[in-house]
């Protein structure tokens, strides 16, 4: 998190990232297509450990085809993705280590239905991990603490609240350990009075120093937690900059004629 | 996309995939390498060739068969207009709403249609090329040209008489049907006219009892819902099979002496009542898809149960349930075999008696007349199948 | 309307009455303590037997063809239903095309198509097809090793349940110490080999009462193993093909069913394919399958009547023979429906208990 800072953007682009922190993330020159239709256009990004970066942008403008290329869920055809060191390629196993170093949120929440919450949370660290079962059942419990929700430990997915699911959600992606945490629209599928829950989490996540990269319609936790906004439209970046910059002082049309409406 | 690339995506992506490829590959090759030995060459299909009107249409009098080429033009009149009808109303309908719809010429309608229903147009053109004479080609051309002129003047008959010709295809079977029985009775009917009758007859005779059973089972008298209920478990718990020999030997006592229903009726009576009890289930699944707030809206606007009933909730059920209506027909279609167990000369009857003629006796042609009957059976269940799919898809069901 | 019913079936009653008086045909079920009068290919049932027991017999031989049905069918189809989702393009269009033949075409077609075009080409007995003592198939049935005991056959059953005991336990305690470790447990690989070993050293103990007999064409007649007889053969593989194609559909629709996202979340937590299929998508695919696959089931069994086209004698089929033999017809249909109807309500109740111990914990 940075001090509010005035005068002319102080990132030029992508590339530069905030803080002293080693890049986790490199995406060089990346590229995208739906069979004609092109989702990313040559897009240049970094981001630092202990990074927060909100992506922001109408629906449409590809942001979350960028954040699911970086877990492989999409393919990139052209340009690079480096992830903790990694090189994104077909080799199987460099997806696999990406994929354990980098947790995933969805909108939809995509719970295992049939699994409960503890086993949700358990079953990736055991499987993968080959952590032993108490020790998994153990760490858990305490992320279900850290998510407020430890007494639901044994329901299953179906008797709980969107937000409560999308917090245990959360907690599933952190059982791994990731290094960077994906959030790719978390709030969206939400009712209005949730939301806040599955933010406040998030925020904590945060101050507790995690590396995050968060597609979001939710201004105010820009604002308040983002340590860089990028905003996308047709399939590039825009513009980068601090929120205080971003909010108060856009430079690109695009850019204005965005906020301007949803603000 | 080059061949190469494709091959490399689909066939050869690692090392396993490879090997599956090749040994799958392998089986494939020999199988089709067989089958098509034995389509081409090795086959003896001049005994499909001799006894082609016995398949189609079994015993029926060669003096009478004009009447099943008139009822044949007929039905693909009636089918264009009706094709004709439904696509003018969409054509009006997206002219309305301002949308534009593509007219592609007609090479690309052809080159459409075929590549949708080529398999019966490939079974009749194989038919045709079977047939000794030169009439089979004349009646094709007939049949093709009543669908085409149906669908012209359909499609250019204005919705308000138009509704009359949404009729047609509920008056054409009453018609048609003493007309084919002719003055031979019902035993004339053989081959597939027999079964394409058979399924036809009970699928709509099974209509009023299903409705019934379905409207009874969704009653607030509990006797009348335990009946239904009952009847309908009993027939879908119970093999068709069993249903179809009573028919021949059991049912008979159900009537009085006197009143004995012949040996064709008696059999449909036992398709109408086993198909009855699944079309109750569909109607009723149809039933329970009409959102509630329909019937609570009809009856704040003061209709009579029954009316509600009638109007509101039934005719929305039932376009709901269309395309299982349809899988139901092709099953019926398909079950209509089982009267070979009974004697009727139906086409897997026709397909073992002609091997014991004089001139095919004991030659092991059942192969081949059985792999004609299953071909014509399986067009017919695979094009209905077809059409039904995209009748659910222009229904949209479970939209509008 | 309910007392037009209740007319229609007061009529039918008294005319099924008048006719049965008026034929002379007792409309009790005495007959079925009368001798049948009519033999059972196939097996060592006697003509001097009730009818009642050719019932059973026939009941015996539905049920034997429809379990044995069942089983096959649901591996075949199951392999069928994944492979028509292969991402090799030769596998799956060979799976499409396997299921868009044979689920349009009737059945019966196809029963009698491997009944007079298949098994009854089979060889004569003296020119038997022989694979060295694997399999015999001649037109007198197709025989396979089969295996027999001394007499101890209550020895051998102890020892496979012995042996059941000890791959269970042996399941339960690797999958502990997957627990405890977090390694793979192996769980079904140990548990089998345990149980084979088990069972090994004690054949070995017991001085061997098991004995494996191979199919053996012995001049005119075939010594050893057990003969499947072709109807029963013919009948069962058209079963299979058909059912197989069905359940192809249902288990390809039920693994499309499971939403996307789920497999989704499942890769990018970083599971492999096998166990995204095991732990995800397979558990999920089987409680929509549930319902689906116990009608085919309940399908299976009610078609195998079927089998009256081939003169394979099962319950329909031993009915159909009685009434021949002065059975009385009414009676006879009844006890029949209610023999199958009484089939369909277990496999229903079966699949609805299954259904509702699977089902997901809602709300």
């Amino acid at each position: 998190m940075t001090e509010p800072t005035t005068g002319p953007a102080p990132f030029a682009d992508a590339t530069q990232v905030s803080g002293t922190g080693d890049v986790v993330i490199e995406l060089e020159g990346v590229d995208k297509l739906f069979g004609d239709f092109q989702a990313l256009r040559g897009i240049d990004l970094r981001i630092a450990r202990q990074e927060v970066v909100v992506v922001i942008g109408p629906s449409g403008s590809g942001k979350s085809t960028l954040i699911r290329c970086i877990n492989r869920l999409e393919k990139h055809d052209a340009g690079r993705i480096v992830v903790g060191g990694v090189e994104l390629s077909d080799d199987i196993r460099s997806i696999q280590g990406v994929r354990r170093e980098t947790g995933m949120v969805f909108q939809s929440f995509n719970l295992f239905p049939h699994l409960t919450v503890l086993d949700n949370i358990t079953l990736a660290p055991r499987q993968v991990r080959r952590m032993p079962r108490a020790k998994a059942e153990a760490e858990a419990m305490e992320l279900l603490e850290r998510v407020q929700i430890p007494e639901q430990a044994h329901k299953h997915p179906g008797q709980l609240s969107g937000g409560q699911q999308q917090r245990v959600a959360i907690a599933r992606a952190l059982a791994m350990h990731p290094q960077v945490m994906l959030f790719d629209e978390p709030t969206s599928a939400l009712d209005p009075e949730m939301i806040n829950e599955v933010l406040d989490v998030m925020k904590e996540l945060a101050r507790d120093g995690m590396t995050m990269m968060v597609v979001t319609h939710e201004m105010g936790f820009a604002r308040e937690v983002a340590d860089r906004v990028v905003f996308m439209a047709d399939g590039e970046i825009v513009e980068v900059g601090t929120p205080e910059h971003f909010f108060t002082a856009p430079t690109e049309e695009r850019t204005k004629k965005f906020l301007s409406q949803i603000l | 996309m080059t061949a190469v690339t494709w091959a490399r995506a689909n066939l050869f992506r690692d090392r396993r995939d490879a090997i599956t490829t090749v040994v799958a590959g392998a089986v494939v090759g020999w199988v089709v390498f067989r089958l098509l030995r034995f389509a081409i060459v090795t086959g003896r299909w001049d005994v499909v060739r001799d006894n082609l009107s016995l398949f189609l249409v079994g015993r029926y009098p060669v003096d009478d068969q004009w009447r099943v080429v008139v009822a044949l033009v007929a039905i693909a009149g009636v089918a264009g207009l009706v094709a004709g009808q439904i696509a003018g109303r969409r054509r009006r309908a997206a002219e309305a709403a301002g949308e534009r719809l593509e007219h592609p010429g007609p090479a690309a309608r052809i080159v459409e249609v075929v590549a949708r229903d080529w398999p019966i147009l490939g079974l009749v053109l194989l038919l045709l090329l079977l047939a000794r004479t030169a009439s089979p080609w004349l009646v094709a051309l007939a049949t093709i040209g009543a669908a085409l002129l149906g669908r012209l003047v359909g499609a250019l008959v204005p919705p308000a008489i138009g509704r009359a010709v949404f009729v047609l295809p509920v008056v054409l079977p009453i018609v048609l049907l003493p007309f084919l029985t002719g003055p031979l009775g019902w035993d004339s009917w053989g081959g597939l006219m027999l079964t394409l009758l058979l399924a036809s007859i009970s699928m709509i005779a099974c209509f009023p009892l299903g409705m019934l059973l379905a409207l009874g089972r969704r009653s607030s008298f509990p006797a009348l819902r335990a009946v239904s209920v009952g009847v309908v478990e009993f027939f879908r718990g119970v093999p068709l099979v069993v249903l179809v020999l009573m028919s021949d030997v059991a049912l008979g006592f159900f009537f009085p002496r006197d009143l004995l229903p012949g040996k064709v009726v008696r059999v449909m009576v036992a398709f109408t009542i086993f198909t009855a009890a699944y079309v109750a289930e569909i109607i009723r699944g149809g039933l329970q898809s009409v959102p509630r707030g329909q019937t609570e809206a009809a009856q704040a606007i003061g209709l009579s149960p029954v009316r509600v009933t009638g109007f509101i909730v039934l005719p929305q059920a039932l376009r709901n349930v269309i395309p299982a209506l349809v899988g139901q027909f092709i099953s019926l279609f398909k079950d209509t075999t089982l009267v070979f167990i009974i004697g009727f000369l139906e086409v897997l009857t026709v397909a073992d008696a002609v091997t014991k003629q004089p001139g095919y006796r004991g030659q092991g042609l059942i192969t081949e007349t059985l792999v004609f009957a299953a071909l014509l059976f399986w067009v017919g269940s695979y094009t209905l199948s077809r059409e039904s799919q995209r009748l659910e898809r222009r229904l949209g069901v479970g939209h509008r | 309307m309910l007392a037009a019913v209740a007319a229609l079936a007061l009529w039918l009653a008294g005319n099924v009455r008048a006719n049965a008086r008026a034929t002379n045909i007792p409309l009790s079920y005495d007959y079925l303590d009368q001798p049948a009068g009519f033999p059972i290919a196939g097996s060592s049932f006697r003509q001097t037997q009730s009818t009642w027991d050719a019932i059973v017999v026939g009941l015996g031989n539905t049920v034997r063809v429809s379990l044995a049905g069942i089983v096959l069918a649901t591996i075949i189809g199951t392999f069928v239903g994944i492979g028509r989702l292969s991402a090799n393009w030769l596998v799956s269009k060979a799976a499409q095309v396997y299921v868009e033949l044979f689920r349009n075409i009737p059945l019966l077609v196809i029963i009698v198509f491997t009944y007079l075009a298949v098994f009854l080409r089979l060889p004569r007995v003296e020119d038997a097809t022989t694979i060295d003592g694997l399999l015999v198939m001649s037109v007198r049935g197709v025989a396979v090793p089969w295996l027999r005991t001394d007499g101890r056959g209550l020895t051998v059953l102890a020892l496979l349940v012995a042996a059941a005991v000890v791959a269970y336990a042996v399941a339960r305690w690797r999958h502990g110490v997957a627990d405890r470790t977090g390694q793979p447990a192996y769980a079904g690989v140990a548990a089998t080999g345990a149980a084979v070993v088990v069972f090994a050293v004690g054949l070995v103990a017991l001085g061997g009462p098991l004995d494996l007999t191979a199919p053996r064409l012995d001049d005119r007649r075939i010594a050893g193993g057990i003969t499947m007889g072709i109807e029963y053969a013919a009948l069962l593989s058209a079963l299979v093909v058909y059912t197989a194609s069905h359940i192809a559909e249902i288990v390809r629709g039920s693994i499309q069913a499971v939403p996307k996202g789920q497999t989704e979340a499942a890769t990018a937590l970083a599971l492999s394919p096998g166990q995204r299929m095991r732990r995800v998508i397979l558990p999920q695919a089987l409680r929509v399958a549930t319902p689906a696959l116990g009608n085919q089931y309940l399908n299976l069994t009610k078609n195998s009547s079927l089998a009256v086209a081939i003169s394979y004698f099962e319950l329909t089929k031993i009915t159909q023979v009685a009434i021949a033999s002065r059975a009385p017809a009414v009676p006879s249909y009844g006890l029949l429906l209610l023999i199958y109807l009484v089939l369909s309500l277990v496999i229903s109740a079966f699949t609805n208990a299954v259904n509702r111990r699977m089902a997901l914990v809602e709300r």
